[in-house]
């Protein structure tokens, strides 16, 4: 005896081209909303990572607005102001301090880069505290340097590569004359510190002679203490000015949300149409369909029968577009995550898109359900046929 | 000391979030260099380095695509020394610059990275559509000794020579004959990376002999092969 689903696909597949392209719309809905809850994971995701691979949760720079620090800093270093390497001592002493490293950027004026040269930039950090901040980081080949304050650099994965260096190559800082004997080239991190040339700080403090003078402080706090707390007392540090990474990820988190709430209305619409599309399908299908409706209750088939196979053609549509959908995002997520990373101004490091089970598992209700929601109009028409007008009616030939 | 934190918000706003990015920027000096041999700025240098031309078009090579190791081989016997280190390896991707007057193509413009004696050198060649020589420009030089180099009365000594010249010029032992033998280093001090700047030229001749000329200037490959 013939059930149910077979009816309901048969009836489905002899309009195959409709069908298809409702399951079609379906799957496209479906594809943008895992899409779009695996890119909020992923970004999210990746986002914190980034911060969190900075190595301290805050960094502690000279008064004054970091954007013109920064902006100082990519001009070549010159104006910037520092910090007093004295006045942040008692810092470590706070409670909520795990570690500090001291840092010290510094960039010259290369002429030979270049049509019209360009910046070269160096990292001075301290041998004994900036490794223990930083234990993502791993050589490739080397090691940190052999003393406080030597002529020894250590490169970053990509540095290295740019400037063709391997351990025990030299490399020279143009403005100053002075050669340093690369001693450790890292391994690629995905961070920022590719792309950095470390040296020791004392070195770079007497070289650029800014003795007992630093660009950053970097803190770690400890983990079972309070950021905000500590932050609170820095802030009352004179002539220092506070970047608390909490606050950097949540000052761009909130941007995400902002814009997460935005494409995730597209999202809607995106799902909204491809229902008013399932209606559209069943409900002609209920029409042209009258005729023979009327004959099945003459055969006997109740309202409820009736209502029952209209709605089983409906959730046939859904899930298959639904799974459709989602086996595309799950397919496609690598070329999702080229495209956003070709749309972003700024993305993070890893992957971006990440779709989990649950999300999936989400997404595939939603479509079920509100599939079956949009429904219940044609079902409950269908229902409402009566026989012998139907057997009389037109709208089936 | 929340009012600080308050006025920090308030009175930097954008600024703020903008130098979160910056900070995150600017322990990254690298995030500003080309990575790979390409023109820093294509507008201006094939300009300057092709007087006259009108466009450009860009497409990439890597030893790897057109024939592997197999090629690597034919190219380290051509040059007369093995391929080393990080941007000599199979699967680098070269930029090659056709370039065009008006419809008409005039010539190309190829950069390789080489090893240098404080850093990585950049050495462009602009080369008319047989091959031969019309300007040497080194892009980038780590050296106290750079500004020599870099010379364009240093870079003039190289127009007119093409690859068969160059086979006259021995990596390895620097002994060079005929007209390549002619061009005198301008900076004793930088003999490392004079002879860094010989060697990529004479690599990137050959590439670009295999890349995009056919093998003419190969002794090795039948003529009526050449695309």
């Amino acid at each position: 005896m013939i059930g149910s689903v077979e009816i309901a696909y048969k009836n489905l597949w002899r309009k195959k081209a409709r069908s298809l392209l409702t399951i079609l719309g379906i799957a496209l809905s479906g594809w943008v909303l895992v899409s779009l809850f695996g890119f909020n994971r992923g970004f999210e995701a990746a986002l914190a990572r980034d911060i969190d691979n900075m190595g301290f949760q805050v960094l502690l720079t000279a008064k004054g607005c970091p954007y013109e620090a920064a902006t100082m800093m990519l001009k070549g270093g010159t104006g910037l102001r520092y910090m007093q390497e004295d006045a942040i001592g008692s810092v470590a002493g706070e409670p909520e301090v795990d570690k500090t490293t001291p840092m010290l950027m510094q960039a010259v004026f290369d002429p030979d880069k270049g049509e019209s040269g360009g910046i070269n930039a160096y990292l001075g950090v301290d041998p004994k505290t900036f490794p223990s901040m930083k234990p993502f980081l791993h050589f490739q080949k080397g090691g940190w340097f052999t003393g406080e304050d030597v002529p020894e650099a250590v490169m970053g994965y990509e540095a290295a590569e740019l400037e063709q260096r391997e351990v025990g190559d030299m490399i020279l800082i143009p403005e100053k004359n002075a050669e340093f004997k690369v001693v450790g080239i890292l391994k690629r991190t995905g961070t920022q510190d590719d792309g950095t040339t470390f040296l020791p700080l004392r070195t770079v403090q007497r070289l650029f002679q800014k003795e007992g003078q630093l660009t950053a402080l970097g803190i770690k706090v400890k983990p079972e203490a309070d950021p905000t707390k500590l932050e609170d007392k820095l802030y009352a540090l004179p002539d220092v000015q506070v970047v608390s990474m909490a606050q950097v990820k949540q000052t761009i988190m909130g941007l995400v949300s902002t814009a997460k709430v935005m494409v995730l209305s597209i999202a809607i619409i995106a799902v909204a149409i491809a229902m008013v599309g399932v209606i559209n399908t069943i409900l002609m299908s209920v029409l042209e369909r009258v005729q023979e409706i009327g004959i099945l209750k003459t055969v006997g088939a109740m309202p409820r029968d009736i209502f029952k196979l209209i709605w089983i053609e409906t959730f046939i549509l859904c899930s298959t577009g639904g799974v459709l959908g989602i086996l595309f995002a799950l397919a496609l997520s690598k070329v999702t995550e080229v495209l956003i990373r070709g749309i972003l101004p700024y993305a993070p490091s890893g992957g971006l898109v990440q779709i989990d089970a649950v999300h999936a598992g989400v997404t595939l209700a939603a479509i079920v359900v509100i599939g079956l929601l949009s429904g219940l109009y044609p079902a409950w028409r269908a229902g409402r046929v009566r026989p012998l007008e139907a057997i009389r009616s037109e709208a089936g030939r | 000391m929340r009012n600080s934190r308050e006025l920090l918000k308030s009175c930097c706003g954008l600024r703020f979030l903008v130098a979160a990015f910056l900070l995150l920027l600017f322990f990254s000096p690298a995030a500003f260099a080309a990575v790979g041999c390409d023109l820093n700025d294509p507008d201006r240098d094939v300009a300057r380095l092709f007087p006259g031309s009108t466009g450009y078009k860009t497409f990439y090579m890597s030893i790897e695509k057109l024939g592997g190791e197999k090629l690597l081989e034919k190219i380290e016997k051509r040059l007369g020394d093995k391929f080393k280190g990080l941007y000599e390896t199979p699967d680098v991707p070269y930029t090659i610059y056709e370039i065009f007057s008006g419809k008409e193509k005039v010539g190309y413009i190829h950069g390789v990275n080489h090893k240098g004696q404080f850093g990585g050198i950049q050495v462009f060649l602009a080369l008319d559509l047989n091959g031969s020589i019309k300007s040497f420009y080194i892009q980038k030089l780590t050296s106290r000794y750079a500004k020599g180099l870099r010379d364009p009365a240093f870079g003039q000594k190289f127009a007119g020579l093409n690859l068969n010249d160059f086979y006259l010029y021995d990596v390895v032992t620097h002994k060079a004959s005929g007209k390549v033998a002619e061009i005198k280093n301008p900076e004793p001090e930088a003999e490392t990376d004079f002879r860094a700047a010989l060697r990529a030229v004479k690599k990137n001749l050959i590439l670009m002999d295999e890349f995009v000329l056919g093998n003419r200037f190969d002794k090795d490959t039948p003529k009526e092969s050449a695309r």
